[in-house]
This record gives structure tokens, sequence and C-alpha cells, in this order.
């Protein structure tokens, strides 16, 4: 059963075993970094929405962090499309190609479980006391299904390594910055938070902070939401696939 | 059903075209192989070879034309017809960071292989292969010729009866050449399996094949044993050494090709043809220019 997307899984986990170092330092860096310049730098002493606002910015670098490292599949799928043509054995064999879009999803989801991992022992550190509950874990689950699932869509769109580097700057980069992750939406222009509203980002956000903080914001509609979300990227991403050449 | 004085041959094809943009790079291919053959195809580059067998195995989609395998009509969800074909690409499309018999790993799981089986045909392949020495060495260090081999032990992993090679020498020197075309002579004789191989070099088919098929420009123009492809041009020829140029006159006996020599009076060499001769007569053209 499932002999395609396991065996893809596989391959996606032996090869992270090799890189596993660089993918703990570049989980572990960047958010550091955030903790301290917008935690430390700017945050201190400040609340938001009635919590402090560490509390407000765990969260957001969980999601922020955890994005990146489901979405930065894509870059990999590419480059083994098109360089390395390592996609050409998945292409051969006898499974229906809609197991290669479940195994790279399940890649992309472990990969986003490590920056989330640091971030929870970050809030340790930080004295910030997050609830890990059922709840939070199948709201992660969701959100890092939509990001590996819009990694394998970018992937199979487009063409070449500099279209990647373009996707990134004006759909990633904007993402990171715009949901609620750093700053509450609500403070934000009409005109920003109109962009906010098209980002999965900003819904993942809302819902994960919801679960880690126990607020009101943890809504059923939010649930079904991000499952339509995923739901609909993972057909599109099927689609796509059967359409794909040597 | 069949009658048993006419068994269904192995791959059977009709009308195969395809086309990118305006290039068509392949315009009306009909090919038949029997089971156990080794069959090369033989043409310049951009002939068309790639593309034909990227539609073979299922990597590109035919604008028009059918593929069968054993009269089973080849779509995209004949897995079963998958599981008999392996393919060796052009391109040598390792894991560089996996070793050995990872790479071997990963294309039995694809392939619904596990457990004991799995573990058995990687170390027979491998051994094949002439590779159980590098089984657990990370594939970007191998040498050229092994990853070569490697790619083709992979792709004999879930013991196909049909192996595609695109260009299995391309780039490599001639000793390991020399070892690739004994492995592949091996794989026909003693796995019993039928190989499909394109190549550019006219020595490879003449070496392997028991049949070439020429193609040029997205068609088969001639196609046959190398013997009667000689014959057919003539097996002796004259190189006729005129100013710039070289006249070629063909002959089936050796007899009458000297008779024609003595009455030359330029710069004359009498030898026997080979498919490069039978190429060039064909389309006007050297395949390795
Ligand atoms: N994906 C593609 N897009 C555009 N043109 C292609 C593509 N693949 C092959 N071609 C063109 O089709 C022709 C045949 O190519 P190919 O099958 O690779 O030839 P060969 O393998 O014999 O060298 C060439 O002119 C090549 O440029
Ligand atoms: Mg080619």
């Amino acid at each position: 059963m499932l002999h395609g997307a396991r065996g893809i899984y596989l391959r996606e986990i032996l090869i992270l075993r090799h890189k596993l170092v660089k993918t703990l330092l570049a989980s572990a860096v960047s958010p550091a970094l955030f903790l301290i310049a917008f935690g430390y730098g700017v945050g201190r002493g400040t609340s938001v929405g009635g919590q402090d606002y560490l509390s407000f910015l765990l969260p957001g670098l969980l999601t922020m962090a955890s994005m990146n490292q489901s979405y930065a599949i894509a870059t990999e799928i590419n480059i083994s499309r098109f360089y390395f043509k390592v996609f050409e054995e998945f292409l051969i064999a006898p499974f229906g190609r809609w197991q290669i879009v479940l195994g790279e999803m399940g890649y992309g989801i472990t990969r986003g479980l490590i920056p989330t991992a640091i971030i929870a022992l970050y809030s340790l550190f930080c004295g910030v006391s997050l609830h890990f509950g059922p709840a939070f874990f199948l709201a992660l689950l969701l959100h890092l299904a939509i990001f590996a699932l819009l990694g394998i869509l970018a992937a199979l769109i487009v063409r070449s390594h500099a279209d990647q580097a373009t996707v990134n700057a004006f759909l990633i980069t904007p993402m990171m910055f715009l949901s609620g992750t750093f700053f509450p939406l609500e403070k934000m222009p009409w005109a920003i938070k109109a962009v906010a509203s098209l980002f999965p980002l900003t819904y993942s956000t809302r819902l994960i902070r919801g679960t880690l903080l126990e607020s009101s914001d943890v809504t059923a509609l939010l649930y079904l939401l991000l499952i339509a979300m995923a739901a609909t990227l993972f057909w599109l991403c099927c689609h796509l696939v059967e359409g794909v050449e040597a | 059903m069949n009658c048993a004085e006419t068994p269904q041959p192995e791959i059977l094809v009709r009308g195969l075209k395809r086309a990118f943009g305006k290039v068509e790079a392949v315009r009306g291919i009909d090919l038949e192989l029997q089971a156990g053959e080794f069959f090369a195809f033989l043409g310049p580059n951009g002939a068309g070879k790639t593309t034909t067998i990227n539609m073979l195995t299922g990597l590109q989609r035919p604008d028009a034309g059918q593929i069968s395998y054993q009269g089973q009509p080849f779509i995209k969800s004949s897995y079963s017809v998958r599981r008999r074909i392996g393919v060796v690409p052009q391109h040598n499309n390792l894991d560089r960071e996996l070793t050995a018999a990872e790479n071997l790993r990963i294309h039995g799981r694809l392939f619904g292989m596990r457990g004991r089986h799995l573990q058995e045909r990687i170390s027979a392949c491998l051994e094949l292969a002439g590779l159980s020495d590098k089984r657990d060495t990370p594939t970007s260090t191998l040498s050229g010729g092994m990853k070569r081999k490697l790619v083709i032990a992979r792709a004999l992993l879930h013991e196909p009866n049909i192996l595609f090679l695109d260009e299995p020498t391309a780039g490599l020197d001639p000793h390991s050449r020399r070892k690739i075309w004994a492995f592949l002579r091996l794989i026909n004789q003693e796995q019993r399996c039928t190989l499909f191989l394109t190549t550019h070099y006219i020595e490879e088919a003449e070496q392997l094949a028991e049949r070439v098929c020429f193609i040029d420009q997205g068609k088969i123009i001639a196609s046959g044993s190398p013997q009667e492809l000689l014959e057919k041009t003539g097996s002796y020829v004259l190189d006729i050494y005129q100013d710039e140029d070289i006249e070629n006159e063909f002959f089936s006996e050796r007899s009458s090709a000297m008779a024609r020599l003595a009455q030359i009076d330029s710069a004359v060499r009498i030898r026997q043809t080979c498919l490069e001769d039978v190429f060039l007569q064909l389309t006007g053209n050297r395949i390795e220019p």
C-alpha cells in the first residue's frame, strides 16, 4: 500500500539526514534573531491585545519558521526535476502520480516539525508558557500540509531556479511579514489587511496562536478553512503532476 | 486467443509522433521488437532518439500513435507494463549524497519491493555490475563508468524484461565503454532481457546489436541486422580521392570492386563497408560530424 509515497518519503528522509545540521541551524538561527530583535529590542515591556509581546511573538515565529521549512521543499524538487533529474525515477515507477504529491507532502510536514520543536524550546527559555495540546497539533498539521503543498505547487509550475527566487521574493517574503506573525494585523492599514486576507499564513497563524495561547480565536470555521485550503492545494498538485514530462 | 505460431511482439509501435512547438522531434515511427532481441536505435544528435524512448517509457506523451507491450496497450495506468520496463536515462540521475545501496533501495521501494527480497536483489545487482565493494560509497565519489553501471544495475533491480538505454556510453572513455558493452551483452544473454539502446556511436551499434534502426530527423530511414544493412548497400567500397572530396562506389563482390579499382587513375582505396557508409549513403550526412 502506498509504496510510491513511502518510497519517495524514504528518499527525502535519507537525504535530509545528510543536511540535518544545516537544516537545524537554519531553523534555529533566524527565529533566534527575530526573537532578539523584535522580542527584546522592540517589544520589551509592550503588550499586545492584553498579553505581553513575547507571548504574541513566539507563536508567530513558530508559524513563520515552520512555513519556511515546509515550503523549502520547492527548491529541492526543482533541482531534482530540472538539474539532477531524479524526479524521472518517480515518474517511471508503477504507481499513480498523486502518490508523489503525498510523499513530498509528508516530507514537507516532517521538515516543518524541526523549527516547531526548536521554538518550543525557545519558549521555555523565555519563560513563556504555551499550550501544546491536540488542538495545536491538528492546526500545525494543516498549516504544514498547506505550505508543503504550496512548495510542491511552486515546483510544478515554476520552470527554473531563477523563477523560484522570484516567487520567493514576491510571495513568500511578504507573506512572512504581513500575516500577523510579528505584529497584530489590527494595527495595519486597510491595504495591508486586504493583502493579508489573501495569505493562508494569516489564517494558520491566527489559529495556531489561538491554540497555543488558548484564546477565543480557535474556531471550527478556521479549521474548516485550513482543511479546505489543504484539500484544494492537494487536488491542484495532483492535477498538475499528471501533466509533468521529462 | 493468440496463436502459438505468432507470438505477440514484445513492443509494437505504430505511427508514433511528437512535436515540441514547431520542432517535429518524432515524425511517425513504426517499430516491432521481439522478446530477447538486442536492438539499437542509431542516429545523430537531435534525431529524436530520446523523445522516442521517453514516449515508450511513459515520460512523455505522444501526439499520435500507439504503443503496446505484448499486445497490451501502454497507457498511463499500465502499472503492470511499467514493472516490466527498466530505464537507463541519458543523464546519470543518481542521488549523489546517497550510497550505491541506498540508491538501489529507493528504486526497489518505488517499485513495491521490500524486506529480504529487496536486500537480495540489491546484492545481486551490485554484484552483477561489479560494484559490490562500492555498496556503501556515496555515488558522488564514483567514476563516470561506475555511475553508469550503477544506473544500469538500478534499472535491473525490479527484474524487468525490457531494458531501455539512452546513450549508455556517451561521454565515457574507450576502456569504460568496452566494459559497459560487456555488461550489456551479459544482461542480454544471461538475464534474457530485451535491450533497446540508442546511440550515436556507429561502433556501438555494430558491436552489440542484432538489429539496427537508423533514425534521422524523426524518421526511421532503414532497419535490419548490421550484416543486412551492409549487404544492401554493398559490402565493399572504393574511396576515390578527388581534389577536396572522397567519392564512394559500392560493390557486392570483392572481385567487381577490384576490377573497378584497376580502371581508376586517381588515388583510390578498397575497404569493407561500415554502417557509417550506409548512413551517409542514405542521408548524405555523417552521424558523427
Ligand atoms: N523538451 C523539448 N522541448 C523542445 N524541443 C525539444 C525537447 N526535447 C527535444 N526537443 C527537440 O527535438 C529534437 C529531437 O530531440 P531528441 O529526441 O533529444 O534527440 P536525440 O536524443 O536523438 O539527440 C531536437 O531537435 C530537440 O532539440
Ligand atoms: Mg538523446
